[in-house]
């Protein structure tokens, strides 16, 4: 009989590579992966291509359904965790079971976040995060001949290349609020404006949104300092914040994410966070950060599986990829891509 | 045709019991007012009746409406675990008060006049709440107050956006016109002394309230644009309002920390950041106030505890060190540890210090009472000086305006206790027959309603303050107040009529009925416990388990027997008799 039991809550691009590393480290192991979605693991940072119809829906998912088993791992779909017990090493699902385990690595990732001056309008925006928004992007699009998007991180670029491989009108909303995950400046500011125009699209620098609202032809009229826009639909890309409202009363710490140490522990023995919901402190940069983007994600998966079989290994931190961004560091690859 | 009963009035202990754990929200109130009474008020559309229940409880309905730390919604059923949200209870008592008719009968002294003086220092929450109290009860009252207009906090510490002048007068007249006598700009040490009015009264009340503001002890922290807040928000309500800089660091976590960085904005600084000890999570203001301030534009920054203001008079920044949150202690408070090494600097111009406030050292030259602070005991408020009580924030360090006025009343309470030998008020249970509820059960998933706040934003930050929060129109009202499950109502199940068909256990839409081995009762002869069984042979009873009860009637209604029955209870107050002259 198995006598470890590992739980992995999040079947993201970090709790699917925290499975996988844990599985080699821990070959005899009991593990099973919890996601409160009904969806397949998919790829997140792909949504943009099947968007612009560059790729199919199957292509968003890299897992045959039975690498899983081939694998050991049980993965339990469409179970929502409502509480964890850290102390007694327990978690509670919405139904009422409850499960015990050894080892817990929370990787719940992020859900797109709609900063409180923009929360009048969330109803008329568009965010992308789950398969299922990208087809609704998908139907809308085909509606549409224009967008106007609202951000400045990577997904809003991508999205944005997208829109115009469907050869579509953009209008890109960039200001201080909405830049995301960079620190805005002025020459960071020309860079981009520049290198979105190239692309045919229509740059509003600094603007303020004042207000959205459905026209009666069934377009969003923009407000936008004193300039009135009509476009066909709103994205909004405005960076993610981490899904762990359920922790509030398990005794974690929390912040902007679960706080973490550079080793990702929790405080609790046997404890970890990572991916998007992980708000590390680490000593090299004498600092808090938060990872975001693909390839970050499927590091700390790794990292915290090493960690939690009884390795101690340290988050990396590369001083020229954090940023500060709304009271929080950031560590990202992105900028670099673009 | 038979007449109503009138209710049964009950002092029992065990019914005081009953309450305290059956009907959260009133035992969450520290002045215990009648919530769920006034809530079916709102629902009635008897909004007099509501804002008279709180009048009598609390004094100050319109003022709590709007800024009352609430209490009783962390204790509401409706918002305990798969229950949704807690009921808007504060925003239904501002319902009440904005309504409610204009000419709400006052109160009137309700014993016979005593010949015996008191006088009250300080015109704040606590102070106002136990003259109102002491004039009731047929006392002489006279309230000193150091400022030039009374209200104490109220006035001189919460920004008039949050709550207009207008409603705190309103209700402080409301108070005086009892016949209390108010003499302003008197300050204790200075135009009066304490030994003097122990002279002239039968009796002193200490309500001064706390506002010597806390030191952080750092470096820089003399500067010119270094202000505390409260001094910075007392300056502001006395329509002198503090110049601020383009960048404001706020240090501090409370409702002031907040009123003062919502208020620089409006006084026009561009960047105002909160910097907090602890996160976000750790906030004990309301989740609207940090809504709100966020929409407006407040930045709100973790984990970092200020170690230098930098400068040379003019201040240019300040220096941080980050803090590492520990695990939970006993009462599930972190211990906040600075992490060395982990120093960082943030630019400003202006820094505003709301740390809390302590209060004022007094003079008096008989020792018993205290060296420089008058100490009392706090369940009599007597101090070891005959005659002398204290109360409200000065006894127990910064509370909030209902805990000041529950301590000015129980105050009050004492002091009526020490002249007379006699109480002039008491707690009963009431308990009354009643219908099985009209609440549809559709009504326990209605949706908690938002409070309606002053949009677009840019309207909040003209030349004279504008209230952002704007009160729930009126059917917004009677839809909130459908939410409340009226936890006042009491269900019980009469064991010897009852035939264990067990058909209410299977309409009942939580766990609130259960087969029991065993009921256990405390000293009092209040339910304490029960040990619940499965096996049927072992059964010995049934009851419904009123703490988990969300009051649907269901069991009420499927009973065959008709074993289950249905009974208001409620704690209220009643006056008792006639004083006379002692």
């Amino acid at each position: 009989m198995k006598e470890e039991h590992f739980i992995i809550i999040g079947m993201g691009p970090s709790g699917t590579q925290a499975a996988f590393t844990l599985r080699k480290q821990a070959p005899d192991a009991r593990i099973t992966v919890m996601s409160k979605d009904a969806e397949r693991a998919f790829t997140p940072h792909m949504l943009p291509d099947y968007i612009a119809g560059k790729i199919s829906e199957e292509d968003l998912y890299p897992y045959d359904p039975s690498t899983w088993d081939e694998l050991d791992i049980h993965v339990r779909r469409g179970q929502r965790v409502t509480d964890v017990n850290p102390a007694n090493g327990y978690l509670l699902l919405d139904h009422r079971e409850v499960l015990r385990f050894a080892g817990l690595i929370l990787a719940v990732g992020g859900r797109p976040q709609i900063p409180e001056p923009f929360l009048p309008y969330q109803n008329l925006m568009f965010t992308l995060k789950t398969v299922q928004d990208a087809k609704r992007w998908t139907r809308k699009l085909r509606e549409v001949d224009s967008v106007l998007v609202i951000g400045g991180d990577l997904t809003s670029l991508a999205v944005t290349k997208a829109i115009l491989h469907l050869e579509k009108r953009v209008f890109f909303l960039i200001n201080k609020d909405a830049f995301w995950p960079l620190r805005y400046d002025k020459e960071l500011m020309e860079e981009f404006s520049n290198r979105l125009s190239e692309r045919g699209v229509e740059v509003i620098p600094s603007g303020r949104l004042k207000s959205l609202f459905r026209e009666v032809n069934g377009k969003i009229g923009c407000q936008i300092d004193n300039r009135s826009l009509q476009v066909g639909m709103v994205g909004a890309f405005l960076g993610l914040a981490p899904d762990i409202r359920f922790l509030t009363r398990s005794g974690f710490s929390m912040d902007r994410g679960i706080l973490v140490d550079e080793y990702l522990n929790t405080g609790f023995e046997g404890i970890y966070a990572t991916g998007d919901c992980a708000q590390v402190y680490h000593p090299e940069l004498r600092d808090y950060w938060v990872s975001i983007g693909y390839e970050n994600a499927v590091t700390l998966g790794r990292i915290a599986a090493f960690n939690l079989a009884g390795c101690r290994v340290q988050a990396k931190v590369s001083g020229e990829s954090i940023f500060k961004v709304r009271e929080v560091n950031v560590n990202t690859s992105w900028w670099a891509e673009f | 045709m038979f007449k109503k009963a009138d209710p049964i009035q009950s002092t029992r202990a065990e019914d005081f019991d009953y309450m305290k754990v059956n009907v959260p929200c009133q035992e969450g109130c520290p002045a215990l007012t009648n919530v769920p009474a006034y809530i079916r008020a709102v629902y009635k559309n008897d909004f007099n009746l509501s804002y008279n229940i709180n009048l009598e409880a609390n004094l100050f309905p319109g003022v709590l409406g709007r800024i009352c730390s609430r209490p009783c919604e962390s204790k509401c059923r409706h918002g305990e675990k798969e229950l949704g949200k807690p009921v808007n209870i504060c925003y239904l008592k501002r319902a009440a008060a904005d309504f409610r008719g204009r000419h709400v009968p006052l109160e009137n002294p309700i014993h016979q006049s005593v010949s015996r003086k008191v006088a009250i220092v300080g015109a704040g929450p606590a102070g106002l709440a136990a003259a109102r109290d002491l004039a009731l009860s047929g006392l002489s009252v006279s309230v000193l107050e150091a400022m030039e207009k009374p209200g104490g906090m109220l006035r001189y510490g919460i920004p008039a956006f949050r709550l207009p002048r207008t409603i705190l007068k309103e209700e402080i007249e409301r108070i005086l016109s009892l016949g209390i006598e108010l003499t302003t700009g008197v300050r204790l040490g200075e135009e009066i002394t304490l030994d003097g009015l122990l002279g002239d009264f039968n009796a002193v009340l200490l309500a001064t309230g706390c506002y010597v503001p806390r030191q952080l002890n750092i470096p820089g922290e003399r500067f010119d644009s270094v202000f505390s807040g409260l001094r910075f928000m007392m300056d502001l309500n006395a329509g002198q309002p503090p110049r601020v800089g383009k960048k404001v660091l706020v240090l501090g976590a409370g409702f002031t920390a907040f009123d003062c960085a919502r208020s620089a904005l409006r006084l026009g600084a561009p960047d105002v950041s909160i910097c907090l000890r602890r996160t976000e999570e750790d906030l004990s203001v309301t989740r609207e106030e940090v809504l709100e301030a966020k929409r407006e534009g407040v930045r709100i920054e973790s984990l970092m505890v200020a170690k230098t203001i930098l400068g040379n008079g003019n201040i240019r920044g300040v220096e941080f060190i980050r803090t590492r949150p520990g695990l939970p202690g006993h009462g599930g408070k972190r211990e906040i540890t600075p992490i060395e090494g982990s120093e960082f600097i943030l630019d400003a111009d202006t820094v505003i210090v709301a740390t809390g406030q302590g209060p004022e050292p007094l003079a008096l030259k008989d020792k018993r009472a205290g060296e420089g602070m008058v100490t009392v005991d706090k369940g009599s408020f007597r101090s070891p000086v005959s005659g002398l009580y204290a109360t409200g924030d000065y006894v127990t360090g910064p509370s909030t305006v209902i805990q000041a006025i529950a301590a000015g009343r129980n105050a009050a309470a004492a002091i009526f206790r020490d002249m007379t030998g006699r109480d002039f008020l008491e707690r009963v249970v009431t308990i009354e027959d009643a219908v099985t509820t009209d609440r549809p059960r559709a009504w326990d998933f209605l949706p908690a309603r938002e409070i309606p706040t002053l949009e677009p934003i840019r309207d909040r930050f003209g030349k004279k303050p504008k209230e952002v929060e704007l009160g729930y129109p009126g059917e917004q009202a009677e839809t909130e107040s459908k939410r409340c499950y009226l936890c006042y109502l009491h269900y019980e199940i009469d064991i010897k009529r009852c035939i264990y068909c067990r058909y209410c256990i299977d309409v009942a839409p939580r766990d609130c009925i259960k087969l029991v081995k065993k009921i256990m009762t405390n000293e009092n002869g209040a339910i304490s416990g029960f040990e619940e069984t499965t096996v049927w042979k072992e059964v010995n009873g049934i009851i419904i388990d009123n703490s988990r009860c969300i009051r649907c009637g269901a069991c009420m209604e499927i009973c065959p027997v008709e074993c289950i029955s249905v009974s208001k209870v409620q704690l209220t107050e009643r006056t008792i008799g006639k004083s006379e002259e002692p």
